[in-house]
């Protein structure tokens, strides 16, 4: 067990540079998720941390031992830093078994033959690929190859094992199955493990920390999941994590008003001292809520149940409003139907500066 | 603490460096093998005692025979493409998208001529319809009762046919690939759309496989423009010459003074501009974007019925066969059984006397063992630098690799005779090396001539696989020498072994480079084939030539088998 540090990373590629000043911490056996949006710059702060690319400045290390430190000239070359690494493409070797796959790092190390066999075993036991042992990966599905992956970054019980959008090549039950698989691993191995993803919905499953990037590679927030779906720090979280309604806000003399092509007065709180102009509020799907009291009158345009809940498109004005209503609600509440007017509320609004291009809207 | 970071250090900078090795021994490699050869025929052909002069040149290029020559080179080049990819393209078309009988057999036989070294070609049709003494043309004579001889192979018409019969594979072999892998619905589409069978061929498929077949089209015209075998053989006693042949007659009546060599080498940049100007007219002709509907993976396309059209398009198709396969082969064999060139083919006039006599000749075992010799090692080294090469251009990336990539595939453009040449004025003493008349200086030749081959097949392999692979043997706790040796170079072993054979099979029947390269003790298989029927020995270099088919073929079977075993890993 040990924690991951890094401390003001700085990379760049060529004149580009992808992380400024860069500092996280993963806390040792926990599963962290680092999401960011594709190109933020998830895979390089990665790639750092395995000793892949060298960064220009800043320090990195795991528990005591630093892996890199700029300054004193640090830089332990990839084969010696002894981290776990799920590739997206999970890399699994075409030309060797899965056994010779997994027992590879272990042969690396020196061990004995019978240990080797033994630990190379055990791997694929906790991953359930032991019956494949003798197979070639081309004989093997995407789900049965990740596992592999997953079974060669585990067999050296490393304290850190990172991976990179491990389950996005497969389809959605899987990936439901392998993010279980993950998460069990873990609470038998407690290993830190740094889960990189694009992919908030396995975030959330998953963690339990989640960091933030945004896409000019800075942090913007590290907390637990909830603190990120509750309290997002800026509006890049907010939006980054959930789908949400944007709607812009005018002051119209004392009072504030939704501006909705027409405007229609806003009676609910609004933090006291903001200045209303040229804000907009952020409502998550599932934080509208349908109130025949409500002054706010909606229509229905389309209704579509998924299941688990309904998804509505309401015009609001001349604008369009997304909603979820869960199924708790529509059975106590019951369902709207197209076409029709019905009163809605907002819970738990966030108030953003618009955004440039919204604005002109 | 230290310790790791010492070590760290260490590794860290021992790394850096291997990289760095690999890189500066390919371009120093590539400069000795390829740079040195190239710029020493552009120094001689401009230079003279150090100064610069052009007189050289204006006296070549006023000379009529050179003049001759190069007009003859373009003719036959031109002619030799255009016949031999249109005659490649339906062919292609009637193996790959029609219901054509008796498919597998047929592309077999039609690849056979991709591995026939033409020259032999060329001899057989040499001795079938000779201007003067064709065995077919005195039958024909005999029998019809005519006045003359009714064929002259020794015509420009002959060299183009002989020519389009052993080129026009590269053009059938790239387009029935790209038949196979393309899309069968985007024809079907056309089809539902309303456009009738022919307009899909013509407004469809063909502009579908256009990137192959200007690409097969390219090949045969680089091919013919610098090919020495064929004219030499045929074009000789009408006094036809061809650039490359010129160039050879110049610098062998010259007896290999440093004056033919020189006028070889002005012949020689007239050569290469031709082969320049080429590239850009078909450039020009055939640009075409490359499309990304051909599809890696296989599909079942449909096949056209051909109905009616059926028998007469399988007789023409074995008709084909027969005419540019069976009867050269026959005719080969058959001569080499002949008591005396000249006697009539019948069955009390043969001998195998003919095949004891070439294997006493001194030179026909050692020209076996010199081509075996220079075969395999160039084809050895060339594997090992090829993928070197490969390696750093595809996964190092240094500063500088377009220029790699360029030099290691720039000796293949270049025509075999203009290399010889520079291989000659390169290492026969002006730079203080003398390889002159040993079999090394074959060596040298052929390792720049054939290097783009296995360079190509490893960069493919190596574009397969992804770095991921090798970065994640690295975190598995591998050396950078252990990721190479465990993971990349297992996984691009058979793209070399068949870079090997690549290299292997083409250099065994090899003439064009050797023939100026050759002395006295270092005679090639090919070049002992030409010279015993240059001298006279007809049925000798027949016999000669029918054990040299052997071993080809032979040697196909053993990389067939090969090539197939590793198909299953």
């Amino acid at each position: 067990m040990a924690n991951v540090r890094f401390e003001n990373v700085t990379v760049s590629y060529g004149n580009h540079t992808v992380l400024k000043n860069f500092s996280l911490e993963v806390e040792s056996g926990q599963i962290m998720c680092l999401v960011g949006p594709s190109g933020c710059g998830k895979t390089t702060l990665v790639r750092a941390l395995l000793g892949l690319n060298k960064p220009e400045s800043g320090i990195i290390s795991v528990g005591d031992r630093v892996l890199f430190d700029a300054k004193k000239r640090t830089n332990v070359p990839a084969e010696k830093r002894n981290i776990g690494i799920v590739f997206q493409d999970y890399a699994v070797w075409p030309h060797m078994t899965v056994i010779e796959n997994v027992s590879y790092p272990l042969k690396k190390q020196r061990r004995n033959k019978q240990e080797i066999q033994q630990r190379a075993m055990h791997a694929l036991e906790q991953v359930r690929m032991t019956e494949y042992a003798n197979h070639l990966p081309s004989q093997l599905s995407g789900g049965q190859q990740q596992r592999v992956a997953i079974a060669r970054a585990l067999v050296t019980d490393s304290d850190v094992v990172v991976m990179d959008e491990p389950i996005t090549n497969l389809d959605a039950k899987l990936r439901e199955e392998m993010l279980l698989e993950i998460r069990m691993i873990q609470s038998r191995l407690h290993a830190t493990i740094l889960y990189i993803t694009h992919d908030q919905q396995s975030a959330l499953q998953l963690c339990d920390k989640m960091a933030i990037m945004q896409p000019d590679g800075s942090l913007c927030q590290y907390g637990t999941d909830e603190d990120i779906i509750m309290r997002p720090a800026n509006r890049f979280t907010f939006e980054f994590i959930g789908v949400s309604n944007f709607i812009p806000l005018v002051q119209r003399g004392k009072e504030i008003c939704l501006d909705c092509g027409e405007q229609i007065p806003f009676t609910q709180w609004v933090p006291a001292g903001v200045d209303v102009a040229g804000k907009e509020m952020g409502v998550r799907l599932n934080d509208v809520v349908f109130d025949r009291q409500s002054p706010i009158q909606a229509t229905v345009t389309s209704r579509v149940f998924l299941g688990s809940e309904y998804n509505y498109f309401l015009t609001l004005g001349q604008r369009e409003i997304r909603m979820q209503q869960s199924m708790l609600d529509a059975r106590t509440f019951g369902t709207v139907s197209e076409g029709e007017k019905i009163g809605i509320r907002f819970l738990n609004p966030h108030f953003y500066d618009a955004r440039k291009e919204a604005a002109t809207v | 603490m230290s310790t790791n970071r010492d070590l760290a250090a260490v590794d860290g900078r021992r790394r850096i460096n291997m990289d760095k090795v690999m890189t500066v021994v390919c371009f120093i490699l590539l400069f000795i093998i390829v740079i040195i050869p190239i710029f020493m025929i552009i120094y001689n052909a401009f230079f003279f005692e150090g100064k610069f002069s052009l007189d050289l040149f204006t006296q070549q290029l006023t000379d009529s025979k050179n003049l001759s020559a190069m007009w003859n080179t373009l003719v036959i080049a031109v002619c030799a493409t255009v016949l031999g990819t249109i005659m490649g393209v339906f062919y292609a078309w009637l193996l790959g998208r029609s219901d054509i009988p008796c498919k597998g057999l047929m592309r077999a036989l039609f690849n056979i001529p991709y591995m026939f070294p033409p020259f032999l070609g060329a001899m057989a049709w040499d001795l079938l319809l000779n201007g003067r003494s064709g065995y077919l043309n005195r039958f024909l004579v005999s029998t019809f009762g005519l006045d003359g001889m009714p064929f002259n192979i020794n015509s420009i018409a002959g060299i183009v046919f002989v020519e389009v019969s052993y080129y026009f594979p590269f053009v059938f072999m790239q387009v029935v690939s790209a038949l196979e892998r393309m899309d069968p619905t985007l024809e079907e589409c056309a089809r539902i759309a309303g456009a009738k069978q022919g307009t899909v061929i013509w407004k469809i498929t063909l502009p579908l496989v256009k990137p192959a077949i200007s690409a097969g089209a390219l090949l045969i015209l680089t091919t013919s423009l610098a090919h020495f075998g064929v004219p030499s053989i045929l074009g000789y006693a009408q006094g036809i010459y061809t650039l490359p042949t010129r160039i050879y007659s110049v610098i062998y009546n010259s007896g290999g003074s440093f004056d033919g060599i020189r006028q070889g080498a002005a012949l020689s940049v007239m050569l290469v501009v031709v082969v320049a100007l080429a590239l850009v007219l078909q450039k020009k002709i055939l640009s075409s974007g490359n499309y990304d509907i051909i599809k890696g993976k296989s599909m079942r396309p449909t096949l056209i019925k051909l109905r009616g059209a059926k028998v007469p398009l399988l007789l023409v198709a074995v008709f084909t066969l027969v005419l540019i396969v069976v009867v050269p082969l026959v005719m080969i064999v058959l001569i080499s059984f002949i008591k005396a060139y000249g006697l009539p083919l019948k069955f009390s006039n043969f001998t195998l006397s003919q095949y004891e006599k070439v294997f006493k000749a001194s030179g026909t075992i050692d020209s076996i063992k010199n081509s075996l010799f220079v075969s395999i090692t160039a084809g050895l080294i060339c594997m090992f630098l090829g993928t070197l090469v490969a390696y750093v251009v595809q996964k190092i990336r240094p500063k500088g690799k377009e220029v790699l990539e360029v030099i290691s595939v720039l000796p293949y453009s270049i025509p075999g005779t203009v290399l010889s040449i520079g291989v000659i004025l390169a290492w026969s003493g002006s730079l203080g090396i003398t390889l002159y008349n040993t079999i090394w200086i074959i060596l040298v030749a052929y390792m720049a001539r054939y290097l783009s081959f296995s360079m190509k097949t490893s960069s493919a392999a190596l574009l397969q696989v992804h770095s991921s692979l090798e970065e994640a043997a690295r975190v598995c706790g591998a050396s950078h020498t252990e990721s190479l040796t465990d993971v990349t170079l297992p996984l691009i072993r058979p793209a070399m072994v068949s870079g090997f054979f690549l290299i292997f099979l083409p250099a065994m029947r090899e003439v064009t480079t050797s023939i100026l390269l050759y002395g006295p003790y270092t005679r090639t298989l090919g070049v002992q084939i030409y010279s015993l029927r240059d001298a006279g020995m007809i049925p000798q270099a027949a016999a000669l030539a029918t054990v040299a088919i052997g071993i080809i073929i032979v040697l196909n079977a053993i990389v067939t088998q090969i090539t197939k075993d590793r198909k299953g890993v």
